[in-house]
């Protein structure tokens, strides 16, 4: 190992080590949110295969009116899978994040709030940092998107036959 | 029910108003099965199958 790379390693903190972290919130109708079913068993089959940890969920609902009502997952009766997810929870939204969150919901509507390390990316991230790079931009791709392009490609190929 | 004590106060960390994620009109063709339009992505997106870049 060379002096750099152990001055690097003894400057490096838990935050070095800590994966891209995600949110996502899920939007369900009015009456026809499900958190415990399908949904929950994919979830804690990615945390049990140490692809993801979970840091926060929360369950907001947006009356027709506006307002905002969140909810703890603990608050949720029967969390079946959920449970042992729910113990390790870092609670690291905040009520302002609440708001922000909401902007995204439908009146009416109920939603799911998921806060996700990526274990998975852990790694090749520390890599970056200790090789001097620095995230510059991150994003995700629609599926929506790709479609489009391809269809948008094609539509041009078929105008020069 | 009201958050626990934990969250309020503090700065939160998503810092903006979020906005509903965006569907791509153009996508919503009419007639083209899911499944045959998960097929094209697919091969898009398969390493040596894919489209040529024209830049």
């Amino acid at each position: 190992m060379t002096s750099t790379s152990i001055d690097q390693r003894q400057e490096m903190t838990p935050l070095d080590e800590l994966g891209p972290v995600d949110y996502l919130v899920v939007e369900f109708p009015a009456g026809k949110s499900n958190f415990t079913g399908e949904m929950a068993s994919e979830l804690v089959a990615l945390v049990d295969s140490g692809t993801i940890r979970v840091i926060d969920v929360l369950i907001l609902t947006k009356d027709e009116d506006g307002t905002v009502e969140p909810m703890e997952l603990s608050d949720v009766g029967e969390l079946g899978e959920l449970q042992a997810i729910e113990a390790q929870l870092a609670e690291l939204l905040a009520q302002e994040d609440v708001d922000h969150l909401a902007a995204a919901m439908e009146p009416g509507s109920t939603a799911g709030v998921l806060i996700w390390e990526n274990l998975w990316a852990a790694p090749f991230a520390s890599a970056a940092r200790r090789s001097g790079g620095q995230l510059i931009a991150n994003g995700r791709i629609p599926i929506q998107a790709i479609i489009a392009s391809i269809e948008a490609d094609e539509a041009t190929a078929s105008e020069g036959d | 029910m009201p958050l626990r004590a934990a969250r309020v106060g503090r700065v939160g960390v998503i810092g903006h108003p979020v906005a509903k994620t965006a569907v791509v009109a153009k996508a919503v063709t009419p007639g083209a099965a899911p499944v045959a339009r998960t097929a094209v992505v697919a091969a898009a997106v398969t390493p040596g199958r894919g489209r040529r870049r024209r830049i």
